[in-house]
């Protein structure tokens, strides 16, 4: 498979998660996102496919893939919702933001050259639109599910970035991340587990207890 | 013992304490398996920081571990903390198992997660790969969150919730930023392996490509200063440091803010040395530092919970330490000296706010008014904290801010120095507003007393004198490791910092 066709892959999910309200189809979303970034390595051109290569690409597929939404879906079970409520920005609006945000990642991936490389201006912009995918359902949602899906989406867009542009990070460097991606996710589940039952509810705009 | 040897054993110390605290059956093991940890560890640090004082950097694994004077100094610094409130926390929660408010899994919960954080701290200061570096950082703020929620309430998981998403995401930013770096670094044919190794950086700054490390820069300002509680994104740190208990919180001020704030430290020199970018970094550093100290002093003024006003005393003096740092020079090393004083101070700080909230079942000031009267060492601890904090001469912290005020007038930033001293003035009127009646108000019910041993007396006390000595009279070892540690910045007149602050230039 080639790059720019799991990049594109990409940026459909990310335009899907923005017009999403169901939980259940915004994790299995980020699921299917996962496991396309996780061939990423194997089909960035000019790379030997070394065991490098395909241990990263295997742990990010399983972790990605089936451990995340796994965990996500658990605490949406125990948690009994299904929907995000009344979102602080609406689904079309989402969409046309989602627009713009993707008119400026590709500008800004026309800007940023890197030196000695061949053209990677579609690696960047799709790097870039990720960030602010996650950063923005991260801001707009009121679900601390749809929290934890924004942080991963931003996460994958990093992981773009490192892996598209900046190939040969050591492998104990993109090991670490990985396990922290992987740590972080299972602390937030937890935590919205326990929110879950404090507060019998999972609207992060209720947390308002403390202020000032 | 060759100094690779204690690297490694820096890093497998406190994962194996945590290990063995978590497999135990009794609370109070557990509790003295992590103090024990702590104390072995503060011995190898102490044993090679001394010798990387005296004969340079030591490294291990391939260079991929690094202490160097600016570690080993901050190393030594977090140690000391983490013992005092590794000592703290052993009667604090055993107090608390005595009245069957912490059942024995938290607890071994909290010691295993506790040696956990400080083998992620440490690896922080030992780490020459800035990739690993960052991951160090991650893993404290993944291994602290379940901390803030060692009594699960309402209260502390909204804390936690915010913390942990807030500094994920600050977090990931710095991650953006050092891939950004080491973009701008491709070019210039170092082995990918090698190519973010700091020494490799610092030693190939000239050539780095500006425009990436320019964007990078900005990227792991804002993510470790997240971490670093640095005003504007410090919206998370009152609330996780006012709900968590009280050793986690002394933890949190008295050191987690200082190891983002080391990450940022590591770049200074290479952003410095990038041709086009002299003076860049400072300024920004110097805007942050402003910012945060001013808008620390405003939440101040208006606190009425006693571990939040602590809390944005953090703030305030994490803005001091940025502000030396960009003011370069002398600035470089009081920031330094000041992250020691405000570590000791504050963990002091928290140690007696802790123990009288405990008491008293509140940290609402109002409520805990008369504090010295329930207790000479709780109650005067605190007040003597708060004047020390505050900047009173001729303790420690004074000197320090005194010394970044001349590294200001140094530099004729003389509008830096005017709002420095604004905003140190507020926070004086305003903590001291607070501090009166803390101390002598009328406590309302009559209490008992609250008695204390003295192994609690002296981890009050004995900070305090030392802060007090080290006002006074500084030691000609501690002045050369602090030299040596400022060196490693080493940002010597590299200040035409602000042109948008300086007037008379």
């Amino acid at each position: 498979m080639s790059v720019e066709l799991i990049l594109t892959v990409v940026v459909l999910t990310n335009l899907r998660l923005l017009g999403a309200s169901r939980l259940g189809a915004c994790i299995r979303t980020v699921g299917l996102q996962g496991l396309l970034l996780g061939l990423l390595p194997l089909a960035t051109g000019g790379r030997l496919t070394t065991l490098h290569v395909v241990v990263l690409a295997v742990g990010s597929m399983v972790l990605k893939g089936f451990v995340f939404p796994r965990l996500l879906f658990w605490a949406l079970r125990e948690a009994h919702v299904t929907r995000e409520v009344e979102p602080f920005i609406g689904y079309t609006g989402s969409l046309l933001i989602g627009g713009f945000m993707l008119g400026g990642a590709v500008w800004l991936g026309d800007r940023l050259v890197i030196g000695g490389t061949t053209d990677l201006s579609w690696v960047v912009a799709v790097a870039m639109f990720s960030i602010l995918t996650g950063l923005f359902l991260i801001v707009a949602r009121k679900r601390a599910i749809h929290q934890v899906l924004g942080f991963l989406v931003m996460e994958n867009g990093i992981y773009i970035f490192g892996i598209g542009a900046i190939p040969g990070i050591p492998l104990l460097v993109e090991l670490g991340l990985l396990l922290d991606i992987f740590v972080a996710v299972f602390v937030m589940g937890i935590a919205v587990y326990h929110i879950n039952r404090e507060f019998d509810h999972m609207e992060t705009d209720k947390l308002d207890v403390l202020r000032g | 013992m060759n100094s690779y040897l204690v690297i490694w054993l820096l890093l497998i110390v406190p994962v194996a304490a945590a290990c063995l605290a978590v497999l135990q059956k009794s609370a109070r093991v557990a509790l003295r398996i992590a103090l024990v940890g702590v104390g072995i560890e503060l011995c190898l640090g102490l044993a090679i920081a001394k010798r990387v004082f005296s004969s340079g950097a030591a490294t291990a694994g391939a260079e991929w571990l690094r202490l160097d004077a600016l570690g080993a100094y901050n190393l030594v610094v977090m140690l000391v903390v983490y013992f005092l409130s590794s000592v703290y926390a052993l009667f604090y929660f055993g107090r608390e198992i005595d009245a069957g408010k912490l059942v024995a899994n938290r607890a071994r919960m909290f010691a295993g997660l506790w040696c956990g954080a400080l083998g992620a701290m440490t690896l922080v200061f030992v780490s020459n790969n800035l990739g690993i570096m960052w991951v160090g950082i991650e893993a404290t703020t993944l291994l602290t969150a379940p901390l803030i929620s060692v009594h699960v309430t309402r209260e502390s998981l909204e804390a936690m919730w915010k913390y942990i998403l807030i500094c994920s995401v600050g977090v990931a930013f710095a991650f953006m930023g050092t891939l950004l770096v080491a973009a701008g670094a491709r070019s210039m044919g170092i082995e990918s392996e090698h190519i973010l190794f700091w020494t490799e950086l610092c030693r190939n700054a000239s050539v780095l490509d500006p425009a990436f490390v320019k964007a990078g820069f900005v990227f792991l300002l804002v993510g470790y200063g997240t971490k670093a509680g640095l005003a504007p994104m410090h919206n998370w740190l009152p609330d996780a440091h006012s709900q968590a208990p009280t050793p986690v919180s002394a933890i949190f001020s008295g050191f987690m803010l200082n190891a983002a704030l080391y990450c940022v430290m590591r770049y200074v020199p290479v952003v410095e040395s990038v041709p086009g970018l002299k003076g860049w970094s400072s300024s920004l550093l110097i805007l942050l530092g402003i910012v945060s100290i001013l808008v620390a002093a405003v939440f101040i003024l208006s606190q009425h919970d006693l571990k939040r006003l602590l809390a944005y005393h953090s703030v305030e003096h994490m803005g001091i330490i940025t502000l030396g740092l960009g003011l370069g020079g002398l600035g470089t090393f009081a920031a330094l000296f000041h992250t020691l004083n405000h570590s000791l101070c504050k963990t002091v700080a928290f140690f007696t706010a802790g123990r009288l909230g405990q008491a008293c079942g509140t940290h609402n000031m109002s409520r805990l008014s008369g504090s010295m009267r329930l207790s000479i060492v709780w109650g005067g601890g605190l007040f003597c904290s708060i004047l020390v904090l505050i900047g009173i001469a001729p303790f420690a912290i004074f000197m320090s801010e005194f010394q970044i005020l001349k590294a200001a007038a140094d530099n004729q930033a003389m509008v830096v120095a005017a709002l420095f001293l604004v905003g140190c003035g507020i926070v004086f009127v305003g903590a001291l507003g607070h501090a009166m009646p803390l101390a002598w108000g009328d406590p309302g019910d009559a209490r008992l007393a609250l008695p204390a041993r003295r192994a609690e007396a002296a981890i009050v006390f004995l900070p305090l004198a030392a802060l007090l000595v080290l006002g006074l009279w500084m030691p000609a070892s501690f002045k050369h490791a602090l030299a040596a540690a400022a060196d490693v910045i080493k940002q010597a007149g590299a200040v035409q910092a602000d042109s948008m602050f300086s007037i008379a230039r």
